[in-house]
């Protein structure tokens, strides 16, 4: 009978040399570009295919927050291109149009009619107590916030992912400090991201009641709206300085601008509004005249204008105040 | 003595699967009785049309023509197997259930009350010698133990006739042995038992008649040493029926 | 009745003792609960999605408990010429065939039974409710559900001649119905003709499995369904279960069980 002892020593000799061999190759693989020594758990193993099921769990989430009432690919969705639970958070541009209540249409048979009492048949918004309808300030709204955390993990350079997760974190949930963390992350992964930077400063001034910090974050959201189009001058000057740079030109706005208006609207409004009570008038007035530009609502906003110009009108001519 | 068993000009087609060769005639007209307390082998070469036959007794395949009675019962009703057992060859009974929980199985379709039941599956699981393995699963168990786990179900309705297709198939003389004497138990208790086999010493030894089947038709029926005749045994005897002619030497 | 009952009590006895069920059973539970321990944000009370994964998994995993039981059955008889000391009894093809679909469905019900109980108790975990009306719903709905798919794979099993293959289609024509089944009428319209007629029979020939899936309702803690709906359901699933039944009964008939 052969001796087994010979084939350990080689089966001990060949690990040996392949354990050697990895050591040494080592640093050379995670030198490799696209090498995935480092890489996040799913890029590694889903690759791009990870953007994919983000978006399919983004959607999910809205689907939650619409407790399960949700149209299909084979049904009319013109009503939920953009997602209710984004819109609702009062940040983003709305592309939807049509009905939302009526999304499956008309019943087409008996069968299409039977067949609607055992799925979700009502329109309803999570943030409103769902098909229980308490209005109470609900906090059934939770319930999406799994599937914005998956999908945030899956595609961490989606902007809205992070806005909508912090907005219901912060504005339903109570939960200030994971918002905090949530949009903080969010900057790491989309540092020119002015919608994450408009929700922060609405954190901090919400929540934290810091307006210095929420200042200075929605002033860089604006600067980074505006350094969107190549004709801005690059350099460290103020936002206010760019505003005005802005405002002397006529009105060209590039592509992604145009897809982001409301956010420029919000953020210069809502420095108008952080001027206006700190008796900055003439700050304020640059800040709506900004907001103005991009509104839908522009006579809402020279409105305001006209009364901020009347005040500073009183304030520089004295004897213009009422006398009653 | 009254007739068991009867096939009348039983006549069974295929349809078969060469498309230019049509049907396929299985069985031509047979014609069989056999009697009350008889020990019946049923012989023939392979594809002789036996097990064509057996199907055919136990509504497993309707005949083309001709006609077919157990207990004088069609054997297209159901209630004709209400007495008979079956042992087909080579069975590999539910894996997942023991012996006894097999029997019970059986007992539940014929209907014995749970006290009968009990009882029956006492005495057959001593007969067949499983009483220790009665609890242990059947994957667990050998060919032979398997083939005497199948004799007993046929046997658990105390059936008057018993329809064994090979019994002996597969098992070691030991096992043959031991089906070949409950064969001549049942014979004594005035069971008739209808059986084919290859093994034509054991024929021979427990048989009263015989029939002796091929391509389909009956060439000979009767008392074993009637078939036997002027050959030294059943198995010279049975070559010539079925027309075997030696190769010569070369 | 008495050999239904006994064929069926032989199938049910199978699924305890085999593995199949255990180890869905148990990746189940252990994927659940892997689910329920990520960390939500430090919320407590989040729960649909857990909800969510649960019943999706206990569909599938009944869905294949169904399909692959039934669908060996007769295969195996045959195989392992069961079949024949079987039918040599006086058993009909008929009872046979009612029995192993009683066995088959009511085996489903006792698998349907043991997840519910797992899931109950995991949502009322963090819910801190029952919502029993639901469950029972969600739960008959989907075992009368199973009793179709039961009903077609014994068919199947009939026609096709491996497990496998039978096995394949049910998952396919299954899956098919669930996720476009209630489309159809809509994609119809879309093609021309001959082709649209098709799909039109179709969309109203096939069994629309898609009704018995009540999950959105328990996940997102709707109403629970007016039970006059609930028992037009359970009828139209009777009704599809004998169509089935009486196509196996047919085939079987003229089958050559050696």
């Amino acid at each position: 009978m052969v001796s087994p002892r010979p084939y350990w020593l080689l089966l001990v000799a060949l690990l040996v040399a392949c354990f050697g061999t990895a050591a040494r190759l080592s640093p050379q693989f995670e030198g490799w570009r696209g090498s995935r020594a480092t890489g996040d758990f799913f890029v590694v193993l889903l690759g791009d295919e990870r953007k994919m099921f983000a978006n399919t769990f983004y959607i999910k989430a809205d689907e939650y927050y619409h407790s399960g009432y949700y149209p299909s690919i084979f049904d009319d969705n013109a009503a939920f291109r953009t997602a209710h639970m984004a819109e609702d958070t009062g940040a983003v541009d709305s592309k939807n149009h049509g009905d939302e209540h009526g999304f499956l249409g008309p019943e087409r048979n008996w069968i299409d009619s039977f067949g609607r009492h055992f799925f979700p048949n009502r329109h309803t918004h999570l943030d409103e107590g769902g098909p229980g309808g308490d209005l109470g300030g609900s906090q059934e709204v939770r319930e999406i916030l799994p599937w914005l955390k998956l999908s945030a993990d899956l595609d961490p350079e989606n902007v809205q992912t992070y806005t909508v997760t912090a907005f219901w974190l912060r504005e339903r949930m109570q939960n200030v400090k994971a918002a905090d963390v949530m949009l903080h992350e969010g900057i790491r992964h989309c540092p020119d991201s002015y919608e994450i930077f408009f929700e922060l400063g609405r954190l901090y001034y919400d929540s934290y009641q810091d307006h210095t910090r929420a200042r200075n974050v929605w002033e860089h959201g604006v600067e980074l709206w505006l350094r969107l189009d190549p004709a801005t001058p690059r350099g460290r000057q103020p936002a206010l300085e760019l505003v005005d740079d802005w405002l002397s030109r006529p009105l060209k706005l590039v592509a992604e601008q145009k897809d982001n208006q409301l956010v420029m609207e919000q953020l210069t409004t809502h420095l108008a509004a952080m001027d206006t009570a700190d008796g900055h008038w003439t700050r304020a007035i640059e800040w709506l005249r900004a907001g103005e530009r991009v509104s839908l609502t522009p006579d809402r906003i020279q409105a305001r204008i006209d009364e901020l110009n009347s005040k500073l009108d009183q304030e520089l001519h004295p004897l213009l105040k009422p006398l009653y | 003595m009254s007739i068991i068993l009867k096939t009348e000009k039983l006549r069974v087609e295929y349809r078969s699967r060469e498309i230019r060769q049509g049907t396929k005639v299985a069985l031509h007209g047979l014609d069989l009785e056999v009697g009350t307390g008889e020990v019946f082998g049923f012989l023939g070469p392979n594809g002789a049309g036996k097990t064509t036959t057996m199907n055919v007794l136990l509504g497993f395949v309707p005949p083309t023509s001709g006609s077919a009675y157990l207990f004088g019962i069609d054997v297209r009703q159901p209630i004709a197997r209400q007495r008979i057992g079956y042992l087909p060859e080579l069975t590999y009974y539910y894996k997942f259930l023991n012996a006894e929980e097999l029997l019970r199985f059986y007992a539940k379709i014929f209907g014995l009350p749970r006290a009968v039941a009990d009882r029956r599956i006492a005495e057959l699981l001593k007969l067949v010698e499983l009483e220790s393995a009665a609890r242990r699963p059947i994957k667990s168990y050998s060919k032979g133990m398997q083939q005497r786990v199948g004799l007993a179900q046929a046997l658990i309705n105390d059936p008057d006739l018993l329809v064994l297709d090979e019994p002996t198939s597969g098992l070691d003389p030991l096992g043959r042995m031991k089906v070949r004497e409950i064969i001549q138990r049942l014979k004594n208790e005035g069971k008739t038992v209808f059986f084919s086999s290859h093994e034509l010493g054991e024929v021979e030894s427990v048989c009263d008649r015989v029939a002796i089947i091929h391509q389909g038709q009956l060439k000979a029926i009767g008392r074993v040493a009637e078939i036997t005749g002027t050959h030294a045994n059943l198995e010279k005897a049975f070559l010539e029926i079925v027309g075997y002619q030696k190769e010569p030497a070369s | 009745m008495r050999n239904t009952i006994a064929v069926a009590g032989i199938v049910i006895k199978e699924l305890y003792r085999r593995k199949d069920f255990y180890v869905l059973f148990i990746v189940t539970i252990l994927i659940c609960l892997v689910m329920a321990s990520i960390n939500i944000y430090n919320d407590a009370n989040v729960v649909r999605y857990i909800k969510e994964v649960c019943l999706d998994l206990i569909w599938v995993c009944t869905l294949v408990v169904a399909v692959t039981t039934t669908a060996r059955q007769i295969p195996a008889e045959r195989e392992n010429r069961t079949l024949l000391p079987l039918l040599a009894k006086p058993l009909t093809r008929v009872e046979l065939i009612l029995g192993k679909f009683l066995g088959c469905w009511l085996a489903c019900g006792l698998a349907l039974l043991c997840f519910y109980l797992f899931f109950g108790a995991l949502a009322a975990s963090r819910e801190h409710h029952w919502f029993l009306t639901n469950y029972l719903q969600a739960g008959v709905m989907q075992w009368f559900m199973l009793g179709m798919v039961v009903a077609l794979s014994l068919l199947g099993s009939l026609v096709f001649a491996a497990p496998s293959s039978n096995a394949t289609i049910c998952f396919v024509i299954i899956g098919g119905i669930l996720f476009v089944g209630r489309h159809l009428d809509q994609e119809a319209l879309q093609l021309a003709e001959p082709l649209r007629g098709l799909v039109l029979c179709l969309y109203f020939v096939l069994p629309h499995l898609e009704f018995y899936d009540l999950r959105d309702l328990v996940v997102q803690n709707w109403p629970p369904v007016a039970w006059e709906y609930i028992g037009l359901a359970l009828l139209y699933a009777v009704f599809y279960q004998f169509i089935f039944l009486i196509g196996a009964c047919l085939v079987f008939r003229r089958k050559a069980v050696n």
